[in-house]
């Protein structure tokens, strides 16, 4: 599920460290986080795609360590690409269990 | 880190209260206490001995001996080192080694064999060990000073109230203790209480054990000038200022068939020649010294304790009808040895002891830890709430975050990437306290595969907690596709026979069935 849409968000400080955030980049399916950026309002902090030698790049990591790690959803909801299906987030836990029929 | 030891005596505002005790010893001890060397002797989860040995070589530059006796292990440190020694996150308590017998030869005859221990008390090397024990004293005297500090905060008042099922779960979890299986006067933790308030002022156990874990807590943070906190009162109250006499009392595990007395026995005459020795004035609940007599089989330590409470549940504050102690789950964490960057997933994490133990000791690591019961939930994210009020700088308002999310899922359906996750880390259901046998028959199956799917092929690994071994095995047979058993640790939670699975993932792709995810 992804396209948070936030009622209230919270951003908290955490301790960057690049060499982490470098490592999660191959692990990330880029396109999603940047559309999750964009609909907590922050699309230009992310570039269309992670540019060669962004292992290098302090600029870049930080802000995707400030996107990945700093940015809390404390509420609203992700919605499901393919069912549509909008997942709750209250006081920071998403809720992401299905009912009995849709499983 | 500073070296907390020799700082101690120094403080301003301490100096009075205590003139003639500690002060006394104290400059004498910080000049000692560089030289001064103490044998430590640790109580660790049975089964994770090795895990502690490493942590103790890794953190304090030590090695260990594991005693025959289950669950110890012992290594030599100097003595200003004991804040560090606080800090082992594999440790549940922790006594400083008056001498140790390899080969204790107990006499046949019952009042033969204890006259034995009653003269032993005279010759013993008492001295050093007691200083061991008075520098301890300083130490947490410290976190006496931070505790009541916070204890003004509302965030610890809102906890404390939050009381209800909070608090009948803490009576349970307090008989958990397995240590002190043959002491008869099992009442520690009223014991320790009692140093702070000796105006009498009573607690419910339930809240006793929370305060408790806020100040055993404390030991992690910097053992720092706190001159600003607390109060002359404090110092006046525990009383070791004056030339009081001290209380103590013995406790005597004993283990083995050839013992011709029993632990309360020694535990008597050994204390009776210890009341002669020192004058001290025996005292089964409120003491400042406990003397541990711990005899296996022809193995003797004689010992003093430096907790009074089990470190074990240091992270938690909201307790749940099953909370894994946090050593346990330091254990298990070690286990699997956690790389920095690793994915880390704990997808029954009830209070989530597990995860929060994990981002508090890899920080370089992220952490996920998820249930599908709301209430388990509820009490993860409390009480990664209460570390991060922990972790509060005084500068700045807002906590600094650590990497750790909660979310409410159904293990079945992870809503994770195939291959996306390092390591899956859990307590399983044991089908006694939550769930059934009948359901774990179903559970584990469904559990496996989908831990599988998640964790990536070749470098993934899972170190897996059940009691219900053989329902866990029958289901690893059927997944062995995908989970290679790698190693097994036998562990006692609880009183109950527990196994901790390490499993590694092959190389082996997992099919992709979830097409929602």
């Amino acid at each position: 599920p992804r396209s948070p849409q936030a009622a209230e968000v919270r951003v908290r400080p955490v301790p960057f460290n690049a060499a982490f955030v470098s490592r999660l980049v191959p692990r990330l399916r880029w396109d999603a986080l940047r559309e999750a950026a964009e609909s907590l309002g922050r699309p230009s902090e992310l570039p269309p795609e992670p540019s060669p030698g962004y292992e290098a790049d302090e600029e870049f990591l930080r802000r995707l360590h400030h996107v990945l790690l700093e940015v809390e959803v404390l509420e609203g909801s992700l919605q499901c690409p393919d069912s549509g299906r909008r997942f709750p987030i209250s006081r920071g836990v998403p809720n992401l269990l299905l009912s009995e029929d849709e499983a | 880190r500073s070296v907390g030891a020799v700082a101690l005596p120094g403080q301003p505002g301490m100096a009075e209260a205590e003139a003639a005790g500690d002060a006394g010893l104290g400059p004498a001890a910080a000049q000692d206490g560089a030289e001064l060397a103490a044998v430590i002797g640790a109580t660790v989860p049975t089964g994770f001995e090795q895990t502690a040995a490493e942590e103790v070589r890794e953190k304090l530059g030590s090695a260990s001996r594991i005693s025959k006796d289950r669950g110890k292990i012992y290594f030599e440190v100097p003595a200003r080192s004991l804040p560090q020694v606080h800090r082992l996150r594999s440790v549940d308590n922790l006594f400083v080694v008056v001498q140790e017998f390899k080969d204790y030869q107990f006499k046949e005859n019952k009042e033969d064999a204890l006259k034995d221990l009653e003269d032993l008390v005279k010759k013993l090397p008492w001295t050093d060990p007691l200083k061991v024990w008075e520098l301890n004293n300083s130490l947490k005297k410290k976190k006496t000073k931070r505790k009541k500090h916070n204890l003004q905060s509302p965030a610890s008042r809102g906890k404390l109230s939050d009381g209800g099922e909070e608090g009948g779960a803490d009576q349970n979890n307090t008989n958990d203790q397995e240590d002190c299986a043959q002491n008869p006067v099992a009442v520690e933790p009223t014991g320790g209480q009692d140093k702070e308030n000796p105006q009498g002022v009573t607690s419910r156990n339930g809240v006793e054990e929370e305060e408790e874990d806020n100040e055993q807590s404390e030991v992690k943070a910097e053992v720092q000038a706190s001159s600003e906190s607390g109060s002359k009162a404090d110092e006046a109250q525990t009383g070791e200022g004056e030339a009081k006499v001290l209380r103590f009392r013995v406790t005597c595990n004993r283990a083995g068939d050839k013992h011709s007395f029993t632990s309360n026995e020694a535990a008597r005459d050994f204390g009776g020649a210890v009341q002669e020795h020192f004058q001290w004035k025996a005292d089964m609940t409120h003491f400042d010294v406990e003397v541990l007599l711990n005899i296996h089989s022809n193995e003797v330590v004689v010992g003093i304790a430096l907790t009074e409470e089990s470190l074990h549940r240091r992270n938690i504050t909201h307790f749940g009808p099953t909370t894994l102690r946090s050593t346990l789950a330091y254990g298990m964490l070690r286990l699997c040895d956690p790389q920095p960057t690793d994915i880390i997933v704990d997808p029954m994490c009830g209070t989530g002891a597990i995860p929060i133990e994990g981002a508090a000791e890899w920080p370089c690591c992220y952490h996920i830890a998820g249930d599908n019961n709301p209430q388990a939930v509820k009490r993860a994210a409390n009480n990664i709430s209460s570390l991060l009020r922990k972790n509060e700088s005084k500068d700045s308002s807002t906590a600094l975050g650590v990497p750790l999310d909660v979310i409410q899922w159904d293990i079945c359906r992870l809503p994770l990437r195939t291959g996306s996750v390092d390591i899956v880390v859990t307590d399983m259901p044991f089908g006694k306290r939550i769930g059934s046998k009948k359901k774990n028959w179903d559970l584990y199956p469904a559990c496996l595969m989908e831990m599988g799917r998640i964790c990536t092929p070749g470098t993934g690994r899972a170190v897996l907690l059940t009691q219900d071994k053989k329902c866990f095995a029958k289901a690893l047979s059927r997944v062995g596709h995908i989970w290679r058993r790698a190693q097994t640790v036998w562990v006692n939670v609880g009183g109950l026979h527990a196994a901790v699975y390490l499993l590694r993932r092959t190389s082996e792709p997992a099919q992709d069935t979830r097409p929602f995810w």
